[in-house]
């Protein structure tokens, strides 16, 4: 541990933490845009800049340790830095709600109190247009911040994203000016995971939810693919009670917030028309046909206690899933050992 | 070692030193996991991948040991000869917490590294090097997936990483272990809930008579058979001699998912009944189904599953059933009653959750209002229990406290190339889609990434046959053949083909055969002798 002075007050730390942490923990919010737990120190928005006595400029409190010693000023004049930033960044930034995400930006000028002067002539950069379904890229909303193409660098290890042009032209594009599709993109969407003005954004193929994005109901709940078992919040239209997108939560402890292509955007089959919406029984015609509840349990009962009675409780055979949960696969077999009988059950997942 | 899970946990795996990857492409089947894996190579770890396939981890690994599908036996029993012969094992683990040391250290005297090099195509050096590495780093864990168990000689290579974490002690703290990754969401949970023929709950012996007494006090004093039951593979030949008559089929697709498909799919026309409880309709209910009920998706219900380290998440509905569809839990109950049972009402899932819990001691501390917010990993007996995060600490978890080593000698798979065959096939998933893809194919957006059926064929292979990258090709096996797109690649060597079995209209299980481990008939998906052709269209 080591101890600093943070707006007169001493306080301590552990040592070699970000100051922009070790403030927060002591209730001293410094805000910031381009810095991500996840990502390495980066300092590129500067929206962070604290005095730190001694030192010729002042620092990003999102790249420095803390220090024995150190003295620390959030709330100097170098706070006031915070809204001309801000305003600079708005007067560059041209669509605020892509996607209908929260934005970091837009919500940080609301608490300061910050407004565009005026927005830029030559604000408005080239849009990008990319065939895959799934995501999309506002450089209008974009500020620059770099966390998406980090979070391809640092977290997946891979090249997907790139910075394309320089000053107002600069924008964030797939390697070599491909599709996402044909990249090493995995189509995590981890980078519109960490994006702060929602640049990178949800594509939605059952239309899109945008402005309604704070309306959405969020259900924690457990992804449905492979054993990772990743914690995922299910957000739903609370009026047409579907599945509009998939996030997560960097507090989640086994994935960290961290998604796959699936996690994150394979749900509609939840919400897809081939569904089956009721019993069937087989008809004499020998096909599938529509029946009641009641139907269906009192068909499919004479016919196990049928066979039970024919061939005995050993000749029926219970095939569960991991596709259930445990209380379901609890109750299959308490179904096949205490109602029909026999100790067969197994899965396809016997491996 | 005397449980069947994961050692460790998750978040230990980005402070390991040392990561040995066999038989797990974790970027494609556990991609968030593999996150952990990047991440411990950013820190400093070193990587070791061994898989047939130059996968997307060997990227950022130390080195690729790439073995020859089904040779797992003789390059680890080599690595074991290498830190035998040279000292490495760690004597004072072995003295306090191991059984049958001497026989594994003379069995593994035979498997030197050149003569490994002839069977797996390893180069020796390599596995001299491997094995010391391993043996040297404390923080040393291993990772391995049904590259290991999709094999007919499985157990034989569970016992032999077994025997590799044993003889070094790589076991009981963190950043170690010997890790099963596994490939579904809830198979740990599955196998916990004793959806098994040879347990009860929490796996309690299905033969022992305490057991039985147990469960059928707690079950309203129901009689409970003392019949063995049967596996999956005994259940599937089962439709074909007659031994089972009727089945009761729950989110399963075996016409897709068993080796050998089309045979199984055949037996179904056996049957004399079968109820179907699924999402959608697959090719085998729609032609064989007597009682379809429909289902509820993840989404649509209330529970929770286990991952792959022993962590007991909650699972929460967001949407409601569509139409008539029901939660499974309620239509396993009113089926029960149905039959005649005599049930207890079951208002909510946690109820389910109180009675198994309840009744299986590793599981006892688990309560829903303790689950909230992280979830807990089991072993938790009781509620001061905080779970556990490794297993085997201090000592291994067999009655007798010391981990037992066995010697295993190497099985050559069960169908080897020939002439008339000549190439071996491999099989696995992609990180497009999932399974039979029932879920994933209806996802627009992610098909636009990964539709067509494809297999990869190495440069040489392709060059040999007239194939050029996307041309269609037949893949064809003893038991049936299909047709592929060519993905031509450095991935696979020459001589090894790879298809992904996500593909309804090219199931590659109509290419694989169906004799499995004699122990635990694990069917050997990963090794099949194919012969490539060129396609007419």
């Amino acid at each position: 541990m080591v101890e600093f002075t943070l707006d007169g007050a001493r306080v301590s730390a552990p040592e070699g933490e970000l100051l922009v942490h070790a403030a927060a923990r002591h209730g001293t919010f410094i805000p910031t845009l381009c810095h991500d737990e996840k990502l390495d120190p980066y300092g590129g928005c500067r929206m962070c800049l604290v005095d730190l006595e001694g030192a010729p400029r002042p620092v990003p409190a999102c790249a420095q340790r803390v220090r024995e010693g150190m003295v620390v000023s959030t709330n100097g004049e170098t706070g006031a830095l915070r809204r001309t930033l801000t305003e600079m960044l708005l007067a560059e930034h041209l669509s605020p709600n892509p996607g209908g995400r929260p934005n970091e930006l837009t919500d940080l000028a609301e608490e300061l109190g910050a407004q565009a002067p005026f927005l830029l002539p030559d604000a408005a950069r080239e849009p990008y247009e990319d065939r895959n379904r799934l995501m999309g890229y506002d450089p209008g909303a974009c500020i620059l911040c770099n966390r998406c193409v980090r979070y391809t660098q640092e977290v997946m290890q891979c090249s997907a994203l790139v910075f394309e042009g320089r000053g107002a032209e600069a924008r964030v594009v797939p390697t070599h000016g491909h599709s996402w599709l044909d990249t090493e993109c995995e189509l995590c969407g981890g980078c519109l995971s960490v994006c702060p003005t929602g640049a990178i954004h949800e594509q939605f193929l059952g239309g899109s939810p945008a402005g309604h994005e704070r309306a959405l109901r969020k259900t924690k709940t457990t992804c449905t693919f492979c054993g990772v078992g990743c914690q995922i919040d299910l957000n739903v239209d609370p009026e047409t009670k579907r599945i509009v997108k998939v996030t997560s939560d960097p507090s989640y402890v086994s994935n960290e917030g961290n998604l796959c292509v699936k996690g994150r955007f394979a749900f509609n089959f939840v919400h897809h028309p081939d569904r089956l919406t009721r019993p069937l029984v087989r008809g004499d015609d020998g096909k599938l046909h529509p029946a009641s509840w009641d139907e269906a349990l009192s068909l499919a009962a004479a016919g196990m206690n049928g066979v039970k009675e024919r061939h005995g409780a050993q000749s029926i055979g219970l095939l569960a899933s991991a596709r259930l949960t445990n209380e379901e696969n609890y109750l299959l077999q308490k179904l096949a050992r205490g109602v029909i009988g026999t100790n067969s059950i197994h899965s396809c997942e016997a491996t | 070692m005397g449980r069947g899970a994961s050692t460790n946990s998750i978040p230990e795996i980005e402070d390991c030193r040392f990561l040995l990857v066999i038989g797990s492409n974790t970027t494609e089947a556990h991609p968030v996991l593999a996150l952990r894996m990047k991440k411990a190579v950013r820190k400093g770890a070193m990587l070791v991948v061994c898989d047939p396939r130059k996968i997307w981890l060997t990227k950022i690994a130390k080195r690729h040991l790439q073995l020859r599908p089904g040779s797992d036996v003789w390059l680890i029993n080599a690595m074991m000869h290498v830190i035998f012969a040279e000292g490495l094992q760690d004597d004072a683990y072995i003295a306090e917490h191991t059984e049958g040391v001497e026989m594994v250290r003379e069995i593994v005297s035979r498997y030197t590294p050149e003569a490994a090099e002839a069977v797996t195509g390893v180069p020796a050096e390599d596995i001299r090097a491997t094995a010391r590495e391993y043996a040297s780093e404390r923080h040393a864990a291993i990772f391995y997936t049904l590259g290991i168990t999709e094999h007919a000689c499985a157990v034989d290579n569970i016992w032999s990483l077994s025997n590799l974490v044993l003889a070094t002690g790589h076991l009981g703290y963190e950043s170690t272990g010997l890790n099963a990754l596994r490939g579904q969401n809830n198979v740990q949970g599955l196998n916990d809930s004793g959806a098994n023929p040879a347990y009860y709950p929490g796996y309690q012996a299905a033969e022992d008579p305490e057991v039985l007494r147990k469960f059928s006090e707690a079950w309203g004093g129901v009689e409970l058979t003392e019949t063995p039951g049967y596996r999956l593979d005994q259940i599937l030949s089962g439709l074909y001699d007659g031994r089972v008559k009727a089945l009761y089929l729950v989110g399963e697709n075996p016409g897709h998912t068993e080796p050998n498909a089309k045979h199984a799919a055949e037996g179904f026309e056996q049957l004399e009944f079968l109820v179907a409880q699924d999402l959608f309709l697959n090719e085998l209910t729609e032609k064989y189904a007597d009682v379809v009920f429909p289902a509820s998706s993840f989404a649509e219900k209330d529970g929770t599953f286990t991952n792959t380290e022993r962590r007991i998440n909650r699972v929460r509905a967001g949407v409601p059933c569509p139409g008539e569809a029901r939660v499974d839990r309620d239509i396993v109950v009113s089926f029960a009653r149905a039959l005649g049972a005599d049930w207890p009402e079951y208002p909510d899932a946690e109820s389910v959750w109180n009675e198994f819990a309840d009744l299986s001691p590793n599981w006892n501390g688990v309560r829903y209002d303790r689950l909230q917010e992280t979830g807990l990993q089991w072993p938790c007996v009781d509620r001061d229990d905080p779970g556990t995060r490794f297993l085997h600490a201090p000592r291994p978890a067999r009655p007798n406290g010391r981990g037992k080593l066995w010697p295993v000698e190497y099985q050559p798979p069960i169908e080897l190339p020939d002439a008339e065959y000549p190439l071996t096939l491999s099989t696995g998933r992609t990180l497009y889609h999932y399974n039979s893809a029932t879920m994933t194919m209806r996802e627009a957006g992610i098909t636009d990434k990964q539709e067509d059926p494809f297999f990869e064929i190495s440069v040489e292979d392709a060059s040999a046959l007239g194939l050029s990258e996307g041309d269609w090709a037949r893949l064809v096996s003893r038991r049936g053949d299909l047709e592929a797109r060519a993905r031509i690649s450095d991935r696979v060597y020459p001589g090894l083909v790879w298809m992904a079995l996500h593909f309804a209209q090219a199931k590659v299980n109509w290419l694989t055969h169906d004799v499995g481990d004699p122990l635990i008939g694990t069917p050997e998906y990963k090794v099949s002798a194919v012969r490539v052709e060129r396609a007419s269209r």
